[in-house]
């Protein structure tokens, strides 16, 4: 069992959601996230006065897959997250040891 | 970090000011519950005498009393052929007082009506105001908006009115309103040289009339908007107790003095009779008798408090602190735009004074070009066209038309316009960047600059068709010419132009070193500034226990 956490753009989100649907993944969590990567954001301008904006936001996906499904998830999300510019996002992935729903206290075995 | 929210804010300063205050306020009171009324229901208010045709002649012909007068002859003939005719037509007499009357009403709501109409605008400032500052800020940037209305107020009511009005039938009865003859003494001062007005203390004796009332807040009103115009160059640092002494200030003493001057009958109104300054100091709404007031007032309160802390880098470069909610700021501009409808052509107090018509549309089209130059120009100078200087512009060009707003035409009115959105833009800049004074908002250009000009631009452009008789001066004939109005320095009255230039120049004068020296004791003896932990924090919570958006849960985070 494994942890895919995703950040990626917040237009992008409907389109990962999507692609992960299609191969069966059906629960996730979306979180609003702020964050940078190498540029360290961007300059804004306000009443003639530039500034940085360090922190952009972004969104953080978060799905629970099964080993044999990893590789296909993962591709899904980078495909339907990538644009191809500075600023796409990240996906990590880590190992999960347990998982239980709290509605039934069952342990679940994906 | 302290726990702001248990901290209680400390009391003593504040409390003896506050026990000083309600000294004042009783000693006042008793004898002012004890004076005579005056009309307080408005019964004997509107009759034959206000009975006027469309060219102001009045229905009842008075009989002349100077035997001197050349034309004494006419005048007697005149008069005695009214007399005859109203022997024989007692009906027709019988309706003139009722004419007389519906006149006056029809004033009475006119100018209450628009009166309400300004004060929407201290939901447009509020709106504006909060949404330019930092998110941890916007409680009390609302709690700041909504004392100075109630604080303000109070103070108008105790002296303001008084000093301002208190002799406003000497030298200039509104005749649209009954001609409000019962406040009538200088307290400094006297004939066409008032200082200051000196009845209708707590508006009792004859400050408790009916038509004196309309008058009464319908310049409230006005004051408050003078009142709210430092809360954008204050905020974000100043302390609630140290906030509600300006507001005392301008409600009793800044605002009503200068207003005296200028609409109360006193000494710079006079100027035309007295000295020959063409008609006197005019401010038909109040360029420089609200706005400058407002905003030179708030430059001087901005210079005492200095800059927010991380304003300037240590290199003295100006830092971008960017408007939490926009949407707050281009509805608060549009509010303001809308109760302008009331703040100028309301000015005329009566809606029988036909000029209302252009007087609406010189404002709408002053807003406008203020607004597209201020974009225009912003998007020039540094390729994007900002939103919130564009709404500065459009404030701009309000505030530049209001002095001559029933004096020009208009393309005067679009020329006024386009050059206060210069004048904003460049003044914005020139306070952040050359004089370093911290002006959140904008508040000193916007009000103080264009305040300023507007009140120049009335002698520039004026153009001789409104305003004969203005301030007592050339009733009959101006310029040589009968009917002539007030007339600007490209129509050929030189005088008019100088009168305006120096009165604008003292306006500004006046509200600067009056409040700098005031609030730099005030300073002295209690700091007017909070803590630096507070303003770092937020004031919102230091200040008044409570965030703006609790739900949004960023209690840390909000020190953007």
């Amino acid at each position: 069992m494994k942890l895919i956490k995703s950040i990626i753009r917040p237009n992008k989100v409907d389109e990962v959601k999507d692609a992960l649907d299609k191969i069966g993944i059906a629960g996730m969590t979306v979180t609003e996230v702020r964050g940078h990567g190498k540029q360290k954001g961007h300059t804004a301008i306000y009443r003639g006065k530039e500034y940085n904006i360090g922190l952009l936001p972004k969104m953080q996906i978060e799905v629970v897959v099964a080993d044999s499904l990893l590789d296909q998830a993962v591709t899904a999300i980078v495909i339907a997250a990538k644009t191809g510019e500075i600023g796409d996002g990240r996906v990590f992935v880590t190992p999960v040891e347990r998982s239980y729903k709290i509605r039934t206290g069952e342990r679940e075995a994906i | 970090m302290r726990d702001y929210y248990r901290t209680r804010v400390s009391r003593t300063g504040p409390f003896t000011a506050w026990a000083l205050l309600v000294v004042i306020f009783l000693c006042g009171l008793a004898p002012a519950l004890r004076a005579q009324q005056a009309d307080p229901a408005g019964i004997a208010l509107g009759d034959k005498s206000n009975a006027v045709d469309a060219g102001g002649t009045p229905f009842v012909v008075p009989e002349p009393t100077d035997k001197a007068d050349p034309d004494y002859a006419t005048k007697k003939k005149a008069f005695d052929d009214y007399q005859a005719q109203a022997a024989k037509e007692p009906l027709a007499v019988k309706l003139a007082d009722t004419v007389g009357h519906v006149r006056i009403a029809t004033n009475f709501g006119w100018t209450l009506n628009t009166g309400y109409l300004v004060l929407f605008m201290q939901a447009g400032f509020a709106l504006l105001t909060c949404g330019l500052v930092r998110k941890k800020n916007a409680a009390h940037l609302m709690m700041l908006n909504f004392a100075a209305y109630v604080f303000a107020f109070l103070a108008y009511y105790v002296c303001g009115y008084a000093f301002q009005f208190g002799a406003v039938a000497i030298n200039a009865a509104p005749a649209g309103l009954g001609g409000t003859p019962t406040l009538n003494s200088f307290l400094i001062g006297s004939g066409q040289w008032g200082f200051l007005g000196g009845k209708g203390f707590f508006l009792s004796g004859p400050g408790y009339d009916a038509g004196s009332n309309v008058l009464t807040l319908f310049q409230v009103v006005f004051m408050e908007t003078a009142g709210y115009i430092i809360v954008g160059s204050i905020c974000e640092r100043i302390n609630f107790w140290g906030f509600l002494l300006c507001e005392l200030f301008v409600g009793a003493l800044l605002y009503p003095i200068f207003g005296c001057w200028v609409w109360g009958g006193g000494w710079m109104s006079q100027l035309g009779s007295t000295m020959g300054m063409g008609h006197g100091y005019v401010d038909f709404a109040g360029s420089s008798v609200v706005h400058a007031v407002g905003g030179f007032c708030a430059m001087a309160l901005a210079v005492v408090l200095g800059p927010r802390l991380g304003k300037y880098d240590a290199n003295g470069k100006p830092r971008a602190f960017p408007a939490h909610n926009i949407v707050f700021v281009v509805t608060g501009t549009f509010i303001l735009l809308f109760g302008w409808m009331g703040f100028n052509p309301g000015s005329t107090l009566a809606a029988t004074d036909f000029r209302i018509g252009v007087v609406a549309i010189n404002t709408n089209l002053a807003a406008v070009a203020g607004a597209a130059t201020a974009i225009v120009l912003w998007y020039f100078m540094f390729g994007k066209p900002d939103i919130s200087m564009g709404c500065n512009g459009m404030l701009a060009g309000l505030v530049a038309i209001t002095a001559p707003c029933a004096f020009v035409g208009p393309n005067a009115s679009v020329i006024i316009g386009v050059i206060a959105g210069v004048i904003v833009c460049l003044g914005v800049l020139f306070n952040e960047r050359v004089l370093k004074v911290d002006d959140p908002c904008g508040a000193v250009s916007v009000h103080g600059y264009c305040g300023w000009f507007g009140a120049v631009a009335l002698g520039i452009f004026a153009d001789g068709t409104y305003g004969a008789g203005w301030n007592g001066v050339g009733a009959t004939t101006y310029l040589g010419k009968a009917g002539q109005g007030v007339t600007g320095l490209l129509r050929g009255d030189t005088s008019q132009f100088l009168m305006q230039l120096g009165g604008a120049t003292l306006c500004a004068v006046y509200a600067f070193a009056f409040t700098f020296v005031v609030f730099k004791i005030v300073n002295a003896i209690r700091p007017l500034r909070v803590s630096k932990e507070a303003e770092l924090e937020g004031l919102d919570v230091p200040e008044f226990g409570m965030l703006a958006y609790p739900e949004s849960g960023d209690e840390v985070s909000a020190a953007v």
